[in-house]
């Protein structure tokens, strides 16, 4: 009859002493494993310019039309780059369709995935927003 | 018809055709790369082969493999298969992977071949060849890296455009695609862009802006010449992004690059009235209301015959039958007219003296509704027709003639149709071409026989020509039926313009049991003819119909009775105005047409428009006639339309809006808000409502409908003509060295594409074109400055030294606004002007 008490105090004593499972968010933050799809971000190659040509590919590929707006422009020699790059985090589903159909490895899916804003227009990122920090 | 087998399916198809177009035709698809239907196969690439049996053992293109009875065609099978793939690899080898910035992507050949044939590695290796890639040239860019070598381009602009102005360089692996190292300077027509199968060939205006796929597609008609051009504006967000003509892809430069008309900055999108002066934007309502009140103001005070309308040779013909609905009826006058009396309807009226008047029997009216954009009119068994539109020749038939005489017109830049039609009839070897023009154009290179006259002198050449017809067959009779034969022989030397001229030469030699031999005067602006069809004339209703004999048709639909009296036509209208007639206008309706700029001698012009005392425009622009207006009403043009176009050979094209009119109205619910304020409501849903009635009140038009041409080709046509003895008498006006004559260029179209980015790219300005035998006694080099002076007024041009012209002629284009040509001339295009240097 004692027995199970026991027991089970001293499952509650185990856990008392051990490491927590749940985390203290948001001070704490939870690491995801690499291969988790989180926001989409513009890649930057080693010269710290934009890979995107602007090809749309992305734009036509999203399922959920996160992707509202990419102007593309023509560079001094010639290139094609985006002069306006809008996605809309709020309707993004993180499918990473972009990443798979980007030729040029533009676009990628990193590790963010908060999304809890007071404002929503905070959420439609641009250029400058999508842009990976080195 | 011949009966053969396509991978199994028993097909039958008419003799002469090639596999490919018998497999294409039945939808059967076999893969092609050099191939087009615009023009000829000539079986390069070799993807398309196929197995025939009988045959020889090896496979052969189906591009020039003509069809034979019982002949089996196999067009998939591994063999068939894996040799596409190594040729489609081949040309992989060296091809750029720009697909992701290349504007062809989503509609190229290549990537479609790459796709369906499964290639995903490439195995060869081939020296890499230097990229030339040629970003100088305007309004084209050529990609000598993405180029195939199928010589689509070289094709389509040596065999249907006549320019050769590209073409291979190099051999074997190291072909180009080239003209001479240097920027391209032809006609920039642009279809080498449409015509290449890959990005080889990029459109500046499009590069850039819009992936293939983004793009909505809306079948309209160019608003340019008469050809009547029906294409696909592709919009996006919009916008227009670029056009694109279906099928033979042939468009002329003013066609494919001008469509920036459309967005151009200095068009209106509000409303203007004169308020102490000044023009001044104003809300719709209250422009319409001020154009009512200034308008009624007159009418209370000198009648109704005092208000006079222009029509528009660039309003759809819902808007212009509008018009003289609301002057006929409403107003109960005839006085209107359009500025396509300068030109077209000029041409008309000489073909209407030889050939008589429009007549149709044996149409009747169905009761059963037909679809938009239809005539209600069915033609019958019995279904006569004649008079001149009946002469008036079909464009597409123009290529089966054995013999074009053509008089003073510069075809290409006058109309682009005309001149691809010319192309197709030089492939038949007995085929001849007479070009006779002052001045040297692009068809002097093809003609068979080259007649330079003097500017002005084209009847004495007409004359010159019927008198060796005469003298070569004594006893010739005209194959038509013609009256007054023995007296015009007779008085053929000793003996009221060009046009009747060229009728009587028609008249004369016309053979039009066969096809193609008709006469084709060109009409300048996109609805010239349109406009006289539906009645803009002070003597003709809706289809050539006379004011007398109208049957009743029209008071009955229109509520109202049609005036008898025959109204002044736009000279006899300006003529009242210089003379201060009573009778004279006080009040001008303007659908459209900038008089100012377009009549000849502009001085007098703009000094007798000053004199109406109220003036209406409807324009896009704020032209120099709408600047003398009291009110100015924006309208709605090219893609922001709906309604119909008649081409210059009576072929109907309908418009779709696909663009939103962005403040600006269509003309017809303008005239309609007008008409209503004046007391004359007139009410459409929309321009097919409109066009159902002008259909029914227009006999002649039986059977038309999108595509096809009036008259319809079942009436059978009883054509007679009289020949009209004409003024021999040469006389151009004004003194001076040098003859100027006034004219179109293949950049432009009237003043419109001057606000378009793209025809301004091609040509920004006007230059006196001079021979240079001239310039060096002027001491003028190229590009310098002269003073042209006549008796109207005088310019400041820039010189362009050319061999086009013969010495003591000049050429001036009419398109500029800072430059305007017809402030020298002064009552046709030609005059005698004093040059200097500037």
């Amino acid at each position: 009859m004692i027995y199970p008490l026991i027991k089970g105090l001293a499952t509650t004593l185990k856990h008392c002493v051990s490491k927590p499972i749940t985390l203290q968010y948001p001070e704490e933050k939870r690491q995801v494993y690499p291969r988790f799809r989180g926001h989409p971000e513009l890649q930057v190659d080693e010269d710290g310019r934009l890979k995107c040509v602007a090809c749309t590919l992305c734009m036509t590929v999203c399922p959920s039309r996160a992707i509202t707006k990419i102007t593309p422009a023509e560079g001094p020699n010639h290139e094609k780059y985006p002069a306006e790059f809008v996605i809309d985090l709020t309707r993004c589903i993180f499918c990473g369709f972009c990443q798979e159909a980007c030729p040029k490895g533009a676009i990628a899916l990193n590790n963010k995935y908060e999304l809890a804003q007071y404002d929503k227009r905070v959420l439609i990122y641009d250029l400058e927003k999508l842009r990976a920090k080195a | 018809m011949i009966n053969l087998t396509i991978d199994g399916k028993a097909l039958q198809v008419k003799k002469g055709k090639t596999i490919l177009e018998a497999a294409l035709e039945n939808g059967i698809h076999i893969p092609h790369l050099c191939y087009h239907p615009a023009i000829k196969a000539i079986g390069s690439c070799r993807i398309c082969v196929v197995e025939v049996k009988p045959g020889p053992p090896r496979p052969q293109p189906a591009c020039t493999t003509p069809v034979a009875e019982g002949m089996e065609v196999i067009t998939q099978s591994e063999r068939l298969q894996d040799l596409r793939r190594e040729l489609v690899k081949f040309i992989l080898v060296n091809h750029p992977l720009d697909c992701p910035w290349c504007d062809k992507a989503g509609e190229c050949l290549l990537q479609d071949l790459t796709h369906e044939l499964g290639i995903d590695v490439v195995d060869y290796e081939a020296v890499k060849v230097p990229p030339h890639i040629d970003y100088e040239s305007r309004l084209i860019e050529r990609y000598a890296t993405r180029c195939v070598t199928c010589g689509r381009c070289v094709r389509v602009c040596r065999d249907r455009v006549g320019a050769s102005a590209i073409n291979f360089e190099n051999r074997g692996y190291f072909t180009e695609l080239g003209c001479g190292h240097v920027p391209l300077e032809c006609e920039f027509c642009g279809t080498c862009i449409d015509i290449c199968p890959v990005g080889a060939l990029i459109n500046k205006l499009f590069k850039y802006t819009a992936r293939s796929w983004e793009l909505t597609k809306t079948k309209t008609v160019c608003p340019y010449c008469g050809g009547g051009c029906n294409y696909e504006v592709h919009t996006k967000n919009g916008r227009i992004h670029r056009v694109r003509s279906q099928g033979s892809l042939l468009l002329c430069g003013r066609g494919r690059f001008g469509f920036g008309v459309v967005e151009a900055p200095e068009r209106l999108h509000q409303p203007l009235i004169k308020k102490d002066g000044q023009l001044v934007e104003a809300p719709w309502d209250e422009a319409l209301d001020y154009a009512a009140r200034g308008l009624k103001e007159v009418i209370d005070n000198a009648g109704p015959e005092a208000l006079y309308g222009i029509g528009s040779p660039r309003a759809t013909n819902e808007a212009n039958y509008l018009f003289q609905k609301f002057i006929r009826a409403g107003l109960g006058h005839n006085n209107l007219d359009s500025p396509a009396r300068y030109n077209f309807a000029r041409a008309l009226a000489g073909i209407a003296a030889v050939f008589g008047t429009a007549q149709v029997s044996g149409v009747a009216l169905e009761s059963v509704k037909k679809g938009v954009y239809q005539s209600p009119w069915e033609v019958q068994e019995e279904a006569k027709g004649s008079g001149f539109p009946f002469v008036l020749g079909n464009t597409q038939h123009l290529s089966h003639a054995d013999v074009i005489l053509v008089i003073g017109a510069d075809v290409t830049p006058e109309m682009p149709t005309y001149g691809w039609r010319i192309m197709d009839a030089l492939k038949n070897e007995n085929f001849r071409l007479v070009v006779a023009n002052p001045r040297k154009t692009k068809f002097d290179r093809y003609a068979n026989l080259k007649l330079r006259y003097q500017p002005g002198s084209e009847r004495l050449l007409l004359i010159g020509l019927m008198e060796a017809v005469l003298e070569a067959q004594p006893g010739y009779t005209p194959h038509l039926e013609a009256a007054g034969f023995e007296d015009f022989k007779k008085t053929l030397l000793k003996t009221s313009d060009n046009a009747t001229a060229v009728a009587d030469l028609f008249l004369l030699i016309g053979q039009t049991c066969n096809k193609g031999s008709a006469l084709y005067p060109i009409a300048e602006k996109n609805n010239s003819r349109g406009v006289c069809d539906v009645g803009v004339m002070p003597n003709y209703l809706p289809g050539y119909q006379s004011l007398a004999e109208d049957g009743g048709a029209f008071a009955k639909l229109w509520g109202k009775p049609v005036s008898e009296k025959p109204g002044v036509t736009l000279g006899e209208m300006l003529d009242q105005l210089e003379n201060n007639e009573p009778e004279a206008p006080r009040a001008l309706y303007v659908l459209g047409g900038d008089l100012v700029r377009l009549l000849p001698n502009r001085a007098r012009t703009e000094r007798l428009l000053q004199k109406v005392r109220f003036m209406v425009v409807q324009d896009a622009f704020l032209t120099d006639t709408a600047r003398l207006a009291d009110v100015v009403l924006p309208v709605a043009i090219h893609a922001e339309l709906e309604g119909t176009y008649t081409s210059t050979d009576g072929r109907l094209g309908c418009l779709q809006a696909a663009l939103s009119p962005n403040g600006t109205r269509p003309d017809w619910q303008i005239i309609t808000e007008l008409s209503q304020r004046l007391g004359y409501p007139m009410k459409y849903g929309s321009a097919t409502a409109i066009f159902a009635e002008m259909a029914q009140l227009m006999p002649i038009w039986a059977g038309i409908r999108e595509g096809h041409r009036w008259p319809h080709k079942k009436i059978s046509v009883s054509l007679q003509g009289k020949f009209v003895p004409f003024p021999t008498e040469i006389s151009i006006p004004g003194e001076g060295k040098y003859t100027l004559i006034v004219g179109k260029t293949l950049a432009h179209s009237g003043s419109y594409t001057t606000h378009a980015h793209g025809s301004q790219t091609i040509m920004p300005g006007a230059a006196l074109k001079i021979n240079p035998a001239d310039a060096q006694v002027l001491k003028v080099q190229e590009g310098e400055p002269v003073k042209i002076s006549s008796n109207q007024g005088e310019i400041t041009v820039p010189i362009a030294m050319t061999v086009e012209l013969p010495r003591g002629v000049v050429f001036l284009a009419d398109h500029f606004s800072d430059t305007p040509a017809n402030l020298l001339t002064s009552n046709s295009n030609l005059c005698r002007v004093q040059l200097q240097k500037g």
